[in-house]
């Protein structure tokens, strides 16, 4: 465009500002008219662009028409004319924001625009499909934490819902380009945070939106992370279902060199890919549901899932501690690292690994480039922090890695610095706290001021957090205050408040430490602690504080011996009263009052009196208060009794957590720091058994919260199985082997073994379309498991011990192990969610399977039926009607007493007693067994006896030696025999 | 785990390129935005200091090239690195794309600009990450008319 440029050229040439703005509106007017005129849409596209141009050169309030011929490019048939109309309208129509709400600005947007992004959505023309999908994911993205919402009542919902519909379609369908796929990922994502409603109330789009995660288009799999990322956050059960396709793709990529040639980025496969996987695996760990409970434990990866993920993150950490040439390798292959390293701690890896991980990093804090000194600062605080056993601590060669690290605190880079002073934070232990601290004393008056504040309280936390003998901690931290006097160019303190106030707290609150305290600060007064190069250390405030209210506490306590009498305490206070600001100086007012009733005969009593005079004059309002009302009582013929109230000492502090917390800045916010409680304060607060402290311990009202729901289940439907799923469950109830589930696709056979309490129960999952299509089964995915019992206590515990194959021709294996703990009711049997491609179908299954107490019965031998009698009655008279339950039961066929045998041995009875089928007319069968649980083993006695005369009415009568234990047994039976749930 | 807003300044603070994946700013928002980060970050020291720096809750992660910096803004959580060597990814797309790129390919061809940025990001996200495959599809649609 000729004309266009032209004009950026004059525009450049403008000699001066005037100059610019002239030829701009001369242009402005220029463009007006020939949109009044007629214009091809060569001429329209032209001016647009130019006032596009204007726009974005700072005149965006100039621009206030061309609106019109926007849309009109949009409707243009050539692909370059509506390309350009979209750009304009989204940087148009952006205009009109300030005067309006986000919400109410997408809105209109969306009025405005919403009939022609139907229109290029719904077309043929797939570039066109892709200017409008790029459109959404553009102009309506807003970031996750937004609070805009639509509702399904509001009067736009209904157009949303087109967008999001025709998005999804193109998401999933299988027809499209993986360059729309991956546009249009991002473009869901976009509208679903703006309307995540639309997420919950379609339970069937999940499979599908997660298998993307597993798209052979590299561009369609990182494009569809964040989408990925936000349906488990709306649904965190689906975690397990989507972990081992990742890991796999990482396994492919780091350890398989499956990387395609295009996606390496110089010698490093896919690097964007790789730490955005990582990254989402680690969000994964810090899920919790709605009780804070974490949703993915270790413990729920399948071997091969852990071992991938282990073996990716020991690669990853292996490429990086070898030298690489080339920033970008470098830079690729560090983020990679850090993203590794972050990983690591959730997957249990090994002390070596972990060793490993750790020595590559101090490797990279000698680095020259301070990008990597940085983030291996920042990779070693996650790694320390989130680590149970503190391993770099631990780590031989510890003395030769604080002294590295000590020297960061000197680095060039005011970020390097910060990063470290953490990492000594996070890394500081009972056997290094005394060397760090000392260390960070004689760091303080170095540190930069605005790092000032937060060394301060960083020491204190520490030295609280881990001192064993009081007086080192006084002295530690009355020595951190005398050294922290002075204030900054603003007239603030270097350290705030707290720190004071937390020593404070804890002399209150530690009897033996007050005399101590006294006599310390006494000195220090005397002789401040000299710095090294003799410049006069500035009176700090803080000190004076606290020695204001420790002396007027308990200075009385050290006053017996004469280089520490009330006379020199006294004058040390009195000599800074002037000195320091005026907090300080109300809080010192107060003190000398305490001398004055502590001391009447003490010839410093009129110099208290005098001051309280000159101060009852003074501008500042709290300290005239004071002045005047401690004035009046000490004149007052005062009684001893008034002052006692008046002087009441002080409290003990019951609160248990310290407001130094809350400044210790953004180490804070990494998980698995639990550094709040105190050893010096705790053993009070723990004595001082106040219901303040109670209240923050123990935890009741949480208890009874925590039902286990999640929220989201609650407004989802419950899972809906799949046709016929009832024949297999039926048969898993009473064989130990057989065929599962059947369709046309796919065929599942079983096969049960039993150990005590445990059951293992293996799948052979079999490709039926194999023989008559030739297909093969891909994209298999575990969805869920989805164990109906108990979460917190639960009756049996679900374990995927190995998962099927994603992609086979023939069969795949998978096998689930159970745990039963405890007595298991006979609604609570898991339901297997499984998902999977066959010739381009995508299919889901919801099959139950039974997890029953009866399916734990072994035979026990029995000394005959006098035995069984004996004990039947035995259990009669132990537990009455609980011990007890029977059941009618109506059989579609007849039954006679060798079926009924058969049935009881598969069901793991020994058959007792049974009647003749030739020579009985009544049927009459008995049979014994063992229950099993991990909590205990319950003795179970059966017996079918028929009430018709043709076998096929029987009552089953059923005794357990645990209480309720008999009933869910005898349901059980009924199901069995009568094959209806 | 996104974008907030990718800006190509150069050192006297003019805007060569502002995509905002954002649209929760206002003009205000992004006039203020565009000269504190210029402030900000061409009073570092480029030797010396790395190329992140916190930002009003977020990272700016950026790198200067001649005499224009290119900046991102992403998430605390988000990877420094992978970030930075986007930016370099971008540049070099650019390189390529422009034949030996400079500041005035960029002030020229603006809207292209735009057009080569939806197909490497899109509402903040990674969209592609193949070079290949980004110039294939940019030479693709400079067919179409």
């Amino acid at each position: 465009m000729k004309g266009l440029n032209q004009f950026i050229v004059d525009i450049r040439n403008s000699k001066d500002i005037e100059e610019e703005k002239k030829r701009i509106n001369l242009e402005l007017n220029n463009i007006q008219s020939k949109f009044n005129s007629n214009i091809n849409s060569y001429q329209k596209k032209k001016y647009v662009c130019k006032l596009i141009y204007i726009y974005l050169s700072g005149y965006a309030d100039s621009v206030d028409f061309g609106l019109k011929e926007s849309f009109q490019l949009v409707c243009s048939s050539s692909h370059s004319e509506k390309q350009l109309g979209y750009l304009a309208l989204s940087v148009l129509i952006n205009n009109d924001k300030s005067t309006q709400s986000t919400r109410d600005f997408l809105d209109s947007l969306l009025d405005q625009v919403h009939s022609y992004l139907i229109k290029d959505l719904q077309s043929s023309n797939e570039d066109t499909n892709c200017l409008a999908v790029q459109f959404i994911a553009s102009n309506f993205n807003l970031p996750e934490s937004t609070t805009v919402r639509v509702n399904e009542a509001d009067e736009s919902a209904p157009k949303w819902l087109e967008l999001i519909d025709i998005v999804y379609s193109f998401v999933t369908s299988p027809i499209h380009k993986s360059v729309i796929k991956k546009k249009a990922a991002i473009a869901l994502y976009s509208l679903l945070k703006l309307y995540p409603q639309v997420l919950i109330s379609n339970n069937n789009w999940i499979p599908r939106l997660l298998s993307l995660a597993d798209d052979k288009d590299y561009g369609v799999s990182i494009a569809s992370i964040p989408l990925i990322q936000f349906v488990v956050k709306s649904k965190p059960q689906f975690v397990k279902a989507i972990i081992p396709a990742i890991s796999l793709k990482l396994y492919n990529i780091i350890i398989e060199n499956k990387c395609p040639e295009e996606y390496y980025y110089y010698k490093s496969p896919a690097p964007w890919l790789v730490v955005k996987l990582l990254q989402l695996i680690e969000y994964f760990f810090f899920l919790s549901d709605t009780n804070d409970y974490a949703v993915l434990s270790i413990a729920d990866l399948d071997e091969q899932t852990l071992n991938n993920l282990r073996s990716v993150v020991a690669q990853s950490i292996q490429n990086a501690s070898q030298p690489i040439k080339g920033l970008p390798n470098r830079n690729s292959q560090s983020s990679t690292l850090f993203q590794a390293v972050s990983l690591a701690v959730f997957l249990d890896a090994s002390s070596d690994a972990i060793n490993g991980a750790i020595n590559a990093l101090m490797m990279l804090l000698t680095s020259n480039e301070t990008n990597t000194r940085y983030l291996a600062l920042d990779a070693l605080i996650k790694l320390t922090a989130r680590s149970t056993s503190n391993n770099l601590s631990a780590s031989p060669s510890i003395d030769e890695k604080y002294t590295k690290i000590f020297k960061l605190l000197y680095d060039r880079d005011i970020s390097v610095r910060r990063k470290s002073l953490d990492l000594l934070y996070t890394i500081t232990n009972a056997s290094s706290y005394s060397m760090v601290i000392t260390k960070l004393l004689d760091y303080f008056p170095l540190c930069d001021f605005t790092l000032k504040p937060e060394l301060a309280i960083k020491i204190a936390v520490l030295a609280e957090k881990f001192a064993t003998d009081s007086t080192w901690y006084v002295t530690t931290m009355l020595k951190l205050l005398s050294i922290s006097g002075g204030v900054n160019s603003n007239g603030t303190n270097y350290i705030g408040n707290e720190v004071w106030e937390r020593i404070v707290q804890i002399i209150v609150n530690n009897e033996d430490l007050q005399k101590k305290t006294s006599k310390l600060i006494i000195n220090l007064l005397k002789k401040p602690f000299s710095s090294t190069d003799n410049t006069p250390i500035a009176l700090s405030e803080n000190l004076i504080k606290v020695a204001a209210f420790v002396l007027g506490e308990y200075g009385d306590q050290v006053t017996y011996m004469s280089e520490l009498s009330t006379k020199l305490q006294f004058h040390l206070l009195y000599d800074a009263y002037f000195k320091v600001s005026l907090t300080t100086r109300a809080m010192l007012l107060t003190t000398f009052l305490k001398f004055f009733v502590k001391y009447p005969d003490e010839d410093f009593i009129p110099e208290i009196m005098d001051l309280f005079e000159i101060e009852e004059l003074s501008l500042d309002l709290e300290i005239q208060t004071r002045a005047h009302e401690y004035l009046t009582l000490a004149t007052h013929k005062y009684s001893q009794q008034l002052f006692k109230e008046v002087l009441k000492p002080m409290p003990i502090f019951v609160k248990k957590e310290s407001h130094l917390m809350d400044r210790i800045g953004s180490v804070s916010h990494i998980v698995g720091v639990n550094r709040s409680k105190s050893l010096v304060l705790a053993k009070n607060i723990s004595s001082n058994k106040s219901k303040a402290a109670r209240g923050i311990d123990s935890s009741p009202i949480l208890d009874e919260n925590s039902d286990g729901s999640n929220p989201f289940e609650e407004e989802s439907k419950p899972v809906v199985l799949s046709p016929n799923w009832y024949s297999g469950y039926h048969r898993m109830l009473h064989y130990d082997a057989g065929i599962f589930y059947e369709d046309q696709l796919i065929k599942i056979t079983y096969r049960v073994i039993k150990e005590g309490c445990a059951l293992t129960l293996k799948l052979t999952i079999i490709n039926n379309s194999a023989k008559t299509a030739g297909t093969d089964i891909t994209g298999l995915t575990v969805l869920n498991l989805e164990s109906l019992t108990d979460d917190h206590d639960p009756n049996y515990v679900l374990n995927l011990k190995q998962l099927p194959e994603s992609t086979f021709h023939d069969k795949a294996n998978m096998e689930i192990s159970v745990k039963i703990r405890n007595v298991v009711e006979n609604h609570e049997s898991p339901i297997l969610s499984i998902t999977f491609m066959c010739g381009g179908s995508f299919n889901t299954l919801n099959l139950k399977f039974p997890v029953l107490l009866l399916k734990t019965l072994t035979s026990t031998a029995l000394n005959g039926l006098d035995e069984f009698n004996r004990r039947w009655a035995q259990i009669g008279e132990l537990l009455g009607p609980q011990g007890e339950s029977s059941q009618a039961v109506n059989l579609t066929h007849r039954y006679n007493s060798s079926n009924i045998v058969r049935l009881l041995s598969r069901l793991g009875f020994a058959v007792v007693h049974a009647t003749s089928d030739e020579t009985d007319n009544t049927i009459l069968v008995m049979g014994a067994g063992i229950l099993h649980t991990q909590k205990t083993n319950y003795g179970v006695l059966a017996t079918l006896k028929s009430t018709d005369q043709v076998g096929k009415e029987f009552e089953v009568a059923i005794r357990c030696s645990g209480g309720g234990v008999a009933e869910v047994v005898a349901i059980t039976m009924k199901e069995i025999l009568e094959g209806k749930f | 785990m996104s974008i907030h807003f990718i800006l190509v300044l150069n050192r006297q603070g003019k805007i060569r390129l502002a995509k905002w994946f954002n649209n929760s700013y206002t003009q205000e928002d992004k006039h203020k935005f565009v000269s504190d980060i210029h402030r900000l970050i061409s009073s570092r020291d480029t030797k010396k200091q790395s190329n992140f720096v916190e930002y009003q809750s977020t990272k700016l992660v950026y790198r200067r090239y001649a005499g224009l910096y290119f900046i991102c803004s992403v998430d605390l959580v988000d990877s420094e690195l992978s970030y930075l060597e986007s930016l370099h990814f971008l540049v070099e797309i650019l390189d390529t794309y422009f034949d030996n790129v400079c500041e005035l390919d960029l002030v020229f061809n603006f809207y292209k600009l735009y057009n080569i940025l939806d197909e490497i990001y899109l509402g903040g996200e990674i969209q592609e990450i193949s070079k290949k495959k980004i110039l294939d599809r940019l030479a693709y649609l400079d067919k179409l008319s």
